[in-house]
């Protein structure tokens, strides 16, 4: 809309006009997930084990989505801030208005030591992007203190852990990781 | 931060208006510190500027001046602004109709308080000094001087 604008004589009748729409909200975070950022703000990350099947959830969701059984502090866990890749999408940056990506980055789906289920959409760094594979070992990158910002639902990492970035370990076998394979 | 409970968050979305020639034509006029009005075919005079004669449907494309003063007929007290607001100290959202015009535009009034503002007092524009073609060109009324 600038460049309309600023290509135009100043005394051209005006023809357009810039319109923001905008709503501000709030989220009342739940205790679950409130106590998940807490931890992650101590640079902790937290699960809940299932009283029932003894599957470990990080990041906690207050109950077990396969026994739909109540899960709450007396099962909280902590879990390793390193794990193992087990799937991941090279994206290649398509240029919009507010895209930061420039170059290629991929995601990963991440199976944290001491964790039942994988977490998503979590940026893989110091790795050339040919050489990432399922069972790559990899750890936090955790963001600087004061940045580390819990997304508002408590399902995700927010920004408290800005990439993960390879260990250096050997590769985790195939059985480590082959009921989490997408 | 984590031990809040509250997060609060803003989701924005800026879009770009194809005015057309009579709602364009009034944001032009606003630009050039002008208050243009649509006048009917019965000779309502209409401001701000509508393309249509809200009565009858039809199409209205007479514009006259009107203004630059009015009177207020309707307004309430702001205590607290936010921040879309189009001022950051209490104000009144006031109903403005200008000299000339038989209807009235919604538009922010500075005041000293609820106790400054009242229904048939005078009012002024104070335009902007940076003017777009927006109806913030008009940057809020003010009581009328004297």
């Amino acid at each position: 809309m600038a460049e309309d604008t600023a290509t135009e004589d100043p005394g051209a009748p005006v023809r357009f006009m810039p319109q923001l729409i905008g709503l501000d909200y709030t989220i009342k975070t739940n205790p679950v997930a409130a106590a998940f950022g807490a931890a992650l703000a101590d640079g902790r990350i937290t699960g809940h084990r299932c009283p029932s099947c003894q599957r470990v959830y990080a990041p906690p969701k207050g109950f077990c989505p396969i026994c739909v059984v109540p899960t709450g502090e007396a099962d909280l866990v902590e879990v390793a801030d390193r794990g193992l890749v087990t799937s991941w999408t090279v994206l290649t940056p398509i240029q919009y208005a507010g895209q930061k990506e420039r170059e290629d980055y991929a995601l990963a789906s991440i199976l944290l030591d001491g964790a039942d289920g994988t977490i998503g959409q979590q940026r893989l760094v110091d790795v050339p992007l040919d050489e990432i594979r399922m069972g790559l070992r990899v750890e936090a990158v955790w963001a600087p203190p004061d940045e580390r910002v819990a997304d508002d639902r408590g399902y995700g990492l927010g920004s408290a852990v800005s990439g993960w970035r390879p260990t250096g370990e050997p590769d985790a076998p195939p059985s480590a990781y082959q009921e989490h394979t997408l | 931060m984590p031990s809040d409970t509250d997060t609060t968050f803003t989701m924005e979305l800026m879009y770009r208006r194809s005015l057309g020639p009579v709602v364009g034509a009034f944001l032009t006029g606003l630009r050039d510190q002008r208050l243009l009005a649509s006048r009917t075919a019965e000779g309502r005079v209409i401001c701000p500027a509508l393309e249509y004669d809200p009565d009858s449907g039809d199409a209205v494309d007479d514009l006259v001046e009107v203004g630059p003063g009015g009177v207020v007929t309707g307004w309430t007290w702001v205590p607290e602004p936010l921040r879309k607001h189009p001022s950051d100290r209490p104000f009144a959202w006031a109903l403005v109709q200008l000299d000339g015009a038989d209807t009235a535009l919604v538009h922010a009034l500075a005041a000293d308080g609820p106790d400054a503002v009242r229904t048939g007092m005078r009012v002024v524009p104070r335009w902007a000094d940076e003017r777009t073609g927006h109806i913030t060109d008009i940057a809020c009324f003010v009581p009328e001087e004297g």
